[in-house]
């Protein structure tokens, strides 16, 4: 057991949650945001892939999003942990197989 | 019998000997694999069997039809369903997989340190579970029933038969492997059919990008006709209500139980955020391709059915006049079928589409073998889940702390065969107001739970006075606002399916209130929370956080 300088381990904390935190921003605006402003996107005509703009980022492009944000925090996620010098074959030892409950 | 009911029986009947096959090789021995599957499941599979367990029958049969029906509104549907990954994923897998526990009540009961925390708990994902799985087994009843020309009870009993077996043997561990098999085979059963059908109309084999121009070309016909457009944004309800439905999808979804055990079954927090990646991305398969079904459908029928006399309509109509999910009325007497003739129940679009394309018996056989695998993958965690708050929650926690682990895995078998024998017996006669209840249960989770989790995780000074308070006031406010809107009063215009925005809201603000009112909890529970921050190889304790680097092995 080696102790952790509070400020590194305030750092990791503070990373991990930003990256939440600009992911969600991210996930809410092309679900919520562009389905509050659909009526105005309707009128304006604007296209994407053929379709109506409002109606193709309800049917594809905020799944498309969703998808690609959750493989950005896994991969970045990994990196991080990485930079702190933690090691996963220790994670699973430590998380090991069950707890009993 | 004739040779198409012969053909999808056939292929019903394989699918079920390879479920019982996968138990009987996956046989559970500890209880650690009855309830999660010893931990070991690689992400990459765990997220496939995120994507059995989370797309039930009305995910399979009924989204395309209800995205065809509603048009933009119904993508609240599409974009609720899986943003709850996000959600999940961020705010909750990792973590909940770190504190490492069984169950969802089981975390609520040790975080807080309270059982009536727990009990409350237990009960809530009972009701919430037991009220899924009667859903999952009447709709497949009825399903099979219509493919196979038998009466929808035996379709139920079988369903039962198959499943009570291979969840009991197999527990966790064997449901795990048998949603990965039920995945492959129903995302394989809704995409083959829309390839086909993209390559007649488009004569592209990929309908993912060739629909837009045919949702465009059904925003034109609807012109012609005078109504409003296919892509035209809240006519079936305002915007309010469409962003109270998304919210109250995406919350209810991240605080399903049978969702979140899932992330129980594999090793590590990075694990976790892995298998939430892996999970979404099977997922939007499906997602991705019910809009497509919608639009191809809807302009088959906009192109080759309205229009023809009503004596000569295409052969493929007449089984589904027959059985009512297709219902016309020649309104203005000229002998013509026109749009606003015809009654479309959303079942049909998913289940017509072989013979609208003329694909051939395999290809209506195989959606019958997935339709069955989407009911049986989700009822399968749904048992387990049920089976567990039983079993673990109430009778090993809460009743018998010293019993031993052969007696508690006897435990959750008996209770898995009981409640999948109960769950039957309703689903035979199903009470009406169960597709009501169904819709419901997403603000019922999200309302219950949701906010207990979310701030039980990210916010240490949170104390077992505020779950409590939290998860019986989120509760009743959204049983509250779903009995006055079926009433008829409605704030905002949002109705009973938005009503998980003010469960949540009550339950955040609850939680929040009651804890700063009341003591801080202990220390150590305190120490617990903060612990979460970090990962596992990152001890906190006593104010410091502590690597464990000796040598891994």
């Amino acid at each position: 057991m080696q102790k952790v300088e509070k400020k590194v381990a305030d750092q990791y904390f503070k990373i991990r949650t930003t990256l939440v935190v600009v992911f969600l921003i991210i996930g809410f605006s092309v679900s919520f945001g562009v389905a509050f402003f659909a009526e105005a996107i309707n009128e304006s005509g604007a296209m994407i892939m053929g379709m109506p703009a409002h109606y193709y980022m309800g049917a594809q492009g905020a799944v498309v999003t969703f998808v690609i944000l959750l493989f950005l925090n896994a991969i970045i996620s990994d990196q991080v942990d990485k930079k702190f010098g933690i090691d996963e074959k220790q994670n699973v030892k430590i998380s090991g197989g069950g707890a009993d409950h | 019998m004739d040779q198409q009911s012969l053909v999808s029986l056939i292929l019903i009947l394989l699918t079920f000997a390879l479920y019982i096959g996968i138990s009987v090789y996956n046989r559970a021995k500890v209880t650690s694999d009855f309830y999660v599957a010893s931990r070991g499941i690689p992400p990459f599979w765990n997220g496939m069997a995120i994507g059995g367990d989370w797309m039930s029958a009305a995910s399979f049969i009924g989204m395309a039809g209800t995205v065809m029906i509603l048009g933009y509104d119904g993508l609240a549907y599409i974009m609720g369903w899986t943003g709850g990954y996000l959600l999940l994923t961020f705010l909750l897998a990792p973590q909940l997989r770190k504190y490492g526990r069984f169950t969802v009540p089981e975390f609520i009961g040790d975080r807080f340190d309270s059982n009536p925390a727990r009990l409350i708990a237990a009960i809530a994902t009972i009701i919430i579970s037991f009220t899924y799985i009667i859903g999952q087994l009447s709709g497949s009843g009825v399903v099979i029933g219509r493919l196979l020309n038998l009466p929808a009870s035996t379709g139920v009993m079988i369903g039962v038969v198959v499943i009570a077996i291979y969840a009991s043997l197999g527990g966790m561990k064997g449901v795990t492997w048998t949603q990965v098999a039920q995945y492959m085979i129903l995302i394989t059963a809704y995409i083959v059919p829309i390839v086909f059908l993209s390559l007649q109309i488009s004569g592209n084999p990929l309908p993912w990008l060739t629909y837009g121009n045919v949702v465009n070309e059904l925003g034109a016909l609807d012109r012609e006709l005078g109504i409003s457009e296919y892509f035209a944004p809240f006519e079936e309800g305002n915007r309010a209500q469409f962003l109270a439905l998304l919210f109250t999808l995406m919350v209810g979804t991240a605080a399903l139980p049978h969702v979140i055990v899932r992330f129980y079954t594999v090793t590590t927090m990075k694990a976790a955020r892995w298998s939430g990646a892996w999970a979404l991305l099977f997922i939007a398969l499906l997602y991705l391709s019910a809009p497509a079904y919608a639009a191809f459908s809807r302009f088959v029928i906009m192109t080759q059915v309205v229009g023809s006399p009503i004596d000569d309509l295409p052969a493929w109509t007449e089984p589904w006049l027959n059985t009512g999910l297709l219902e016309i009325a020649d309104s203005d007497g000229d002998g013509v079928l026109a749009w606003e003739d015809l009654v479309i129940h959303q079942d049909i679009v998913v289940m017509a589409t072989p013979e609208i394309a003329n694909l051939g018996m395999f290809v209506v056989g195989l959606i019958a073998a997935g339709a069955m695998a989407a009911a049986l993958s989700t009822a399968g965690g749904l048992l387990i889940t049920i089976s567990s708050s039983f079993a673990h929650d109430i009778y090993y926690r809460l009743m018998k702390p010293e019993a031993t682990d052969s007696n508690r895995l006897l435990a959750g078998r008996i209770a898995i065969v009981l409640s999948t024998i109960a769950a039957g017996l309703v689903a035979l006669d199903p009470p009406g107001v169960i597709t009501q209840i169904i819709a419901w249960a997403f603000a019922l989770a999200g309302g219950t739970f949701f906010p207990v989790l979310f701030l039980g995780v990210w916010w240490k000074r949170m104390n077992r006075q505020g779950a409590i308070a939290g998860m019986l006031g989120g509760l009743s406010v959204t049983l509250g606002y779903i009995f006055l809107s079926m009433g008829g009063v409605t704030f905002f215009g949002i109705q009973d399916t938005g009503a998980g925005v003010f469960g949540v809201t009550a339950n955040l603000l609850l939680v929040i209130i009651v804890s700063l009112m009341t003591p801080p909890p202990e220390q150590r529970l305190q120490d617990e929370a903060v612990d979460l921050r970090y990962p596992e190889q990152m001890t906190y304790k006593d104010g410091e956080v502590w690597m464990n680097d000796e040598q891994a092995k």
